[in-house]
């Protein structure tokens, strides 16, 4: 069973601060996904590959020759939020008011 | 023009023999937007400019002996996952309320280059991830057979586009039937390739192992002149493979046996939707094709196998959106703030939901119990259609269990809402190409019923709907 700590810790991994009440209705709406995938637990699987992708193509490499990019300087660019001076802007990483 | 009779086979013969202009359909269809949308809200943005721009630039080449053909001035609508340089994309969601695409997706390449005519983006389940539309950041879409219904989803405002009349051909994408069980919704007919058929470039992924681009329109010969138009294998999608179309005669159709899986036929079936789908094999046998009762033994895990296996994608493929790249909503102190503020409020509950659950399929200690197993149980469905295709060409189901349910009938509890797409999840995880076709006659809702073919064959899926509507 999940419980209120796991969730803290699954949303701590995905990066993504849950919103206040939101906490019991996700355990519950979690905990009836998660029990509906007891079912799986019938299934004997023991001798059967997994299978990794929609394809059953193998990977072939493409041979190393210089490309030009699709989407290079401005293009590139346009689409991100913030720009100075031809660079990239983000924000600031660290909080400056910490030691 | 009577909207509600074109097709893109009368419009190619129609600009052919200039008894229309394309710049005349076009604007036809723009006022049925403006007119008919404020209700079904099916449109996140309309180019009204660019649409009569490019639609006059295929009168001046018609004007100058270029005879149409293919796409050329089909008027169509994407769903807003798709990029289009210069236009917005926001994929339904808050989080790229802003986004700007800075390049054209393939699909939407082939079809500029083909010289189509794209009418606007269209409303979607936040991420493609629902079944209703009503996971939209933005607002509602209506099923133009029933405004107090749902038109289906993900991609429900692509198929309410063309059911009402506001595109002649949308594209939309289908992960789990979010093609298809609109398209049934809606009484359109939507088709969901094989897996690598189509490029996913510039489609704004979901979960990559099964999404797939594809179209809706009113009739199977339009839906095959489309997935035509759009096919091919593309370097900036290693999973696209390379493939050349032929169709196959309708009437070759007659030839073909087609399986019943009685695991499809099973109570939670809507006594409407069994009475459509009973109708249309009655008339396949009439047009002399054969049936067969086949068993799709792994059938019944589908639904769990996919919900371990698209949240974990899902988890991952969205970890890009970080409040810093595409669309900058909530500033806040330090990098690891400002990434917790933008995901957390900038995506909707059943994102988070899918998210989170993702994160723990895929957690250390749950991976071999959850994700591992899914993989294998996803190999087991797979290996079901594989031996069911030693007997049969294709396989005939109800495309969804029910009918078009009302708004907030299925939004309270998760299960009930993956439920809806439990006929369509099959083709999706073994990569098969599957095909929603209405049922004909005065219904009082749409019924569709669901063809699936071999990986490749979708040419006997085609033309096997092409002797349904023809007859």
């Amino acid at each position: 069973m999940l419980t209120k700590k796991d969730l803290e810790h699954l949303a701590d991994l995905s990066q993504m601060h849950l919103k206040e009440n939101e906490e019991e209705k996700l355990l519950r709406d979690l905990g009836g996904i998660l029990g509906h995938f007891e079912e799986l637990k019938e299934l004997n699987t023991d001798d059967v590959l997994t299978m990794n992708g929609g394809t059953s193509s193998v990977n072939v490499w493409r041979s190393d020759d210089p490309e030009a990019a699709k989407l290079a300087g401005d293009r590139a660019k346009k689409g991100f939020p913030g720009t100075e001076d031809g660079y990239l802007e983000v924000p600031a990483v660290f909080d400056s008011s910490a030691d | 023009m009577d909207l509600k009779e074109l097709t893109v086979k009368k419009l190619q013969q129609g600009l052919a023999e200039r008894e229309f202009s394309a710049r005349e359909v076009t604007d036809e269809f723009l006022k049925s937007i403006e007119t008919k949308d404020g209700e079904i809200g099916a449109y996140l943005s309309v180019f009204n400019d660019e649409a009569r721009k490019d639609a006059a630039a295929v009168d001046r080449k018609i004007a100058s002996g270029e005879r149409p053909s293919g796409l050329s001035g089909v008027p169509f609508a994407l769903k807003d996952n798709m990029l289009v340089e210069g236009a917005k994309t926001t994929a339904a969601s808050k989080i790229l309320e802003n986004y700007v695409a800075s390049y054209d997706g393939t699909v939407v390449t082939k079809l500029k280059q083909g010289g189509a005519i794209i009418l606007g983006k269209t409303n979607m389940d936040e991420f493609a991830m629902g079944s209703s539309t009503e996971n939209s950041a933005f607002q509602k879409t209506k099923n133009p057979r029933d405004l107090e219904r749902v038109p289906g989803g993900s991609s429900g405002g692509s198929a309410a586009a063309v059911a009402a009349g506001e595109a002649l051909v949308a594209l939309g994408s289908d992960t789990g039937g979010s093609i298809r069980q609109p398209a049934a919704f809606c009484g359109v007919v939507g088709m969901k390739p094989t897996y690598g058929t189509v490029s996913r470039s510039g489609l704004i992924a979901m979960a990559s192992s099964l999404d797939q681009i594809g179209p809706f329109t009113k009739t199977v010969e339009d839906a095959e002149e489309v997935f035509r138009g759009i096919t091919g294998r593309d370097p900036l999608d290693a999973t696209s493979v390379e493939y050349h179309y032929e169709s196959i005669e309708p009437e070759d159709a007659r030839n073909l046996t087609v399986g019943l899986p009685k695991e499809y036929f099973i109570s939670g079936l809507s006594e409407e939707v069994e009475k459509g789908v009973q109708s249309a094999i009655e008339k396949f046998k009439k047009l002399g094709v054969r049936f067969k009762e086949i068993s799709l033994p792994h059938t019944k895990y589908a639904l769990s196998c996919y919900y371990i296996v698209m949240p974990a994608e899902v988890s991952s493929n969205l970890a890009r959106f970080d409040g810093i790249r595409y669309s900058r909503n909530v500033e806040a102190g330090t990098l690891h703030d400002l990434y917790l503020k933008n995901r957390g409020e900038g995506f909707g509950a059943e994102v988070r939901r899918r998210i989170l659950l993702g994160t723990f399929v895929l957690s250390a200690g749950y991976y071999d119990a959850y994700y591992a197993k899914a993989q294998k149980v996803r190999r087991l469905i797979a290996d079901d259609f594989d031996a069911v295709f030693e007997d049969v060409d294709v396989v005939l189901t109800p495309t969804t269990p029910t009918g078009p349910f009302k708004f907030g009938e299925r939004s309270g509890d998760p299960i009930q809402m993956y439920l809806s797409d439990v006929f369509t999840i099959p083709a999706n995880m073994a990569g098969i190409p599957a095909i929603a076709i209405p049922v004909e006659g005065d219904k009082k809702l749409p019924i569709g019923f669901q063809l699936m073919g071999k990986h490749f064959e979708e040419d006997k899926l085609f033309a096997l709907g092409k002797l349904y509507e023809s007859n």
